[in-house]
């Protein structure tokens, strides 16, 4: 589904970014994937989804290089960032319906989508306000619908369940589940680290820009211990061993 | 409140024409861009001071000499008017950082102050730029009393707070108006737009007089301009004559009023600044929406769809960029109900100058496109057409799309009233309809190439992208001075046809478009 080829990827002017990040997401996998702040989790998200470029390696989305194909790797995908700034000069049915343009989807499914997912997350009657009233979770999960609404193979997420109520954050982990089990995956950054642990397959640690770990989650974290004291351990000490 | 007014001002100048990031900015590129705009900008200034210490001598010449510091004065005002007032109201009652502000044990007055203080400095420039060449001018030709020089050091300082407290009060008033009203921005922009062209017409007719009194008074030049200025702008005549005259009382006195309209309104302001901030930043929320039946476009109407609602949500964006569509209008109904002969009056060239009118309809359509600020206001939202499975060649088109569709209206009207009015032939027609349309087109495209190269994504306000940034100063006024430039070869060679010069001028510009056009195309999104 996913696999990313030693990609580096630093910011003009700063040493910051990613160096030679390599790992696999296959169908059916929930990838969290965790660091301290600023170890280069979001940025190696945008680069996957199309948002920044890498100096080196490649990334590959159903065997499509994103940089020869960019248009057909952002076909099979959908990305929610952290922050959702939306835009909020339009309603929250108006930018759904801009985003299901854009990914052709027709009239009649994005009618059932969108009055599936929004009743889902209880945001149905907010539909015809502006964004620019729409609380910080309202938003997230406009953004979800969103992405949900184009039915991506796979799904790219930023600390997604920062701002949702707990309702919201179940219905996620459901619709999570949901796509994995129709062949799609998640691949996701996350600073709840037993939320990664319950609902990931796998994981990767990013630190400083560099991975430190990736692969199973019952082969990074071992018996006895959580996800959590592992993490700290490889942060400290630079791998699992 | 002092101390508080004190510690505001300071933050609020930090970042003045962007020097706190210029100093803290670890990106080498950021810094030299910043570099190259500031050498671009004193080189705007030099050519500025060159310009105004030029009229000025003009003015000697000529025996204007003492309606020059009126003069000066008068249009260091307007020039500080329009230049604050489309964007006092969103400085003033900025919504960035509102919430921060609220919640410090902070008086509003000191709020409203500091940022008034902060326009002010920015404005101080006008003042030095336009009267201290002018004023060096007069006093090497005419050797003015010591007086003069103390009165002209003191007035420039204070020069800029009476246009300054006007632009305020109307930026004020209009956001007051429109703070509790849904579509504020539309209605925000049409008060704006309608308030300039009310200035505009009403200037034009103030300074006619009848044909009488202009034959007595063409005769004391002075008397006539002193008059027609003070009749607009009755400050510039008292600070002017105070200036001539040495006269510290009438100077004390121009002072006095300035501070306390400037007092007064800031006073006003403060009163209601929380009221109208709640009133702007609240939003109108029905929460009764229910899923209907949804309409399927393709990504192209879709992406120029909402390049529209972005437009019109923005009102500094509308005003700061319909005026020249309008103005557009406007001249061709000046053209309609006056003659041509009236209005190339103000063009004093020998040659055919109803043949220039289509450079002078896209002269003036063509001012501030969209386009030249249209990437830079996605700011944070410009992560959403990045992630998009659409080319960059769609994404741009639907802003060119936008921006062109934006002035059609305003081109078909201003076509339609100069047809009525110059009854031209078959050739002057097909100018008149080609030469405004390709500028137009050319001006829309170079705005947005322009903006391609010199994007500003992180900013606090709309007005620094709209009317401060170099892609809006360059792309801007790219198409204007263009077909101001474009009409030189028709006027320097009338032994060539005329007609001839068009077609190459309409097949040089076209070319270029494309060119342009396909340039953009190509641009990679990620590395903006």
């Amino acid at each position: 589904m996913l696999t990313i080829q030693k990609v580096t990827k630093h910011y003009k002017g700063s040493s910051k970014g990613i160096t030679d990040i390599s790992l696999t997401i296959e169908a059916g996998d929930i990838y969290g994937f965790i660091g301290h702040n600023g170890a280069g989790k979001t940025t190696m998200l945008k680069c996957v989804a199309g948002i920044h470029g890498f100096e080196k390696g490649e990334i590959f989305i159903d065997g499509i290089s994103v940089r020869e194909n960019p248009i057909l790797c952002k076909q099979k995908i959908a990305y929610i960032p952290d922050n959702p700034d939306l835009y909020e000069y339009l309603t929250g049915i108006q930018y759904l319906n801009f985003i299901a343009d854009i990914f052709a989807v027709s009239a009649r499914d994005r009618e059932g989508k969108i009055k599936k997912y929004a009743d889902d997350f209880e945001i149905t009657s907010a539909l015809g306000d502006l964004i620019s009233s729409y609380s910080h979770g309202m938003k997230q999960k406009l953004a979800i619908i969103s992405a949900l609404v184009h039915e991506p193979k796979l799904l790219i997420l930023d600390e997604p369940f920062v701002g949702l109520d707990p309702k919201a954050s179940v219905m996620l982990k459901e619709i999570m589940r949901s796509i994995c089990e129709n062949g799609g995956a998640i691949f996701f950054s996350t600073h709840v680290l037993d939320v990664a642990e319950r609902i990931c397959n796998k994981v990767a640690i990013i630190k400083e820009g560099a991975l430190v770990a990736a692969g199973r989650m019952d082969e990074i974290v071992q018996s006895g211990q959580t996800l959590e004291s592992t993490f700290m351990e490889v942060v400290k000490n630079g791998n699992t061993d | 409140m002092g101390t508080q007014i004190k510690l505001l001002t300071k933050w609020q100048l930090i970042n003045l024409f962007g020097i706190n990031v210029l100093f803290h900015t670890s990106d080498k590129k950021a810094r030299q861009k910043a570099l190259s705009l500031s050498i671009v900008g004193l080189f705007v200034v030099i050519v500025m001071l060159i310009y105004v210490g030029g009229f000025s001598y003009g003015f000697i010449r000529l025996g204007l000499g003492d309606v020059l510091p009126v003069y000066l004065i008068a249009v260091t005002s307007l020039v500080i008017f329009f230049f604050t007032m489309f964007k006092t109201g969103s400085v003033i009652f900025q919504k960035n950082g509102y919430d921060n502000i609220s919640a410090l044990p902070l008086y509003q007055g000191a709020v409203v102050i500091s940022r008034f203080i902060r326009m002010y400095f920015e404005n101080l420039l006008f003042s030095f730029a336009i009267m201290l060449p002018g004023i060096a001018v007069y006093a090497y030709f005419l050797k003015p009393s010591i007086s003069f020089y103390s009165i002209a050091v003191i007035e420039i300082l204070f020069i800029p707070l009476v246009p300054l407290t006007a632009a305020t009060l109307f930026g004020a008033l209009i956001t007051a108006i429109t703070s509790r009203m849904r579509h504020k921005s539309l209605l925000g922009a049409g008060l704006s737009v309608a308030l300039v062209v009310v200035i505009m017409v009403g200037s034009t007719s103030l300074g006619s007089y009848d044909e009488a009194a202009l034959n007595t008074m063409i005769h004391s030049m002075t008397d006539f301009m002193t008059q027609a200025i003070g009749g607009i702008y009755p400050p510039a005549m008292w600070m002017g004559t105070a200036m001539l005259q040495g006269d510290f009382l009438l100077c004390l006195l121009c002072i006095a009023g300035s501070v306390l309209a400037f007092l007064a309104v800031i006073a006003l302001v403060s009163v209601k600044f929380h009221a109208i901030c709640r009133g702007l930043f609240g939003t109108y929320a029905k929460h009764n929406y229910q899923v209907g039946a949804l309409k399927q476009n393709s990504a192209l109407l879709s992406l120029c769809t909402r390049e529209f609602k972005r437009y019109f949500a923005s009102s500094v964006y509308v005003t700061n960029t319909i005026i020249g569509p309008v103005m557009g209008v406007l001249l061709s109904i000046g053209i309609l109900v006056s003659g041509e002969e009236k209005i190339m009056e103000f063009i004093p060239l020998q040659t055919n100058v109803a043949g220039l009118i289509p450079f002078l309809l896209a002269c003036v359509c063509s001012m501030m496109p969209p386009t030249c600020s249209s990437i830079s206001l996605e700011g944070k939202e410009w992560w959403i057409v990045k992630s998009l499975p659409v080319s960059t060649q769609t994404i741009l088109d639907s802003k060119v799309l936008m921006s062109l569709l934006l002035i059609l209206p305003f081109y078909t009207v201003s076509e339609v009233l100069l047809m009525i009015a110059l009854q031209p032939g078959f050739l002057e027609t097909i100018w008149l309809l080609l030469i405004p349309a390709i500028i137009i087109l050319f001006s829309c495209v170079f705005g947005m190439t322009i903006n391609l190269k010199l994007p500003v994504f992180t900013w606090e306000n709309e007005v620094s992208v709209v009317k401060q940034s170099a892609s809006a100063l360059i792309g801007g006024l790219g198409g204007f001075l263009l077909a101001g430039v474009l009409v030189v070869p028709i006027i320097l060679y009338p032994e060539v046809p005329a007609d001839l010069l068009k077609l190459l001028i309409c097949v040089l510009l076209l070319t270029a478009t494309v060119m342009m056009h396909r340039s953009y195309s190509r641009v990679n999104l990620q590395e903006l």
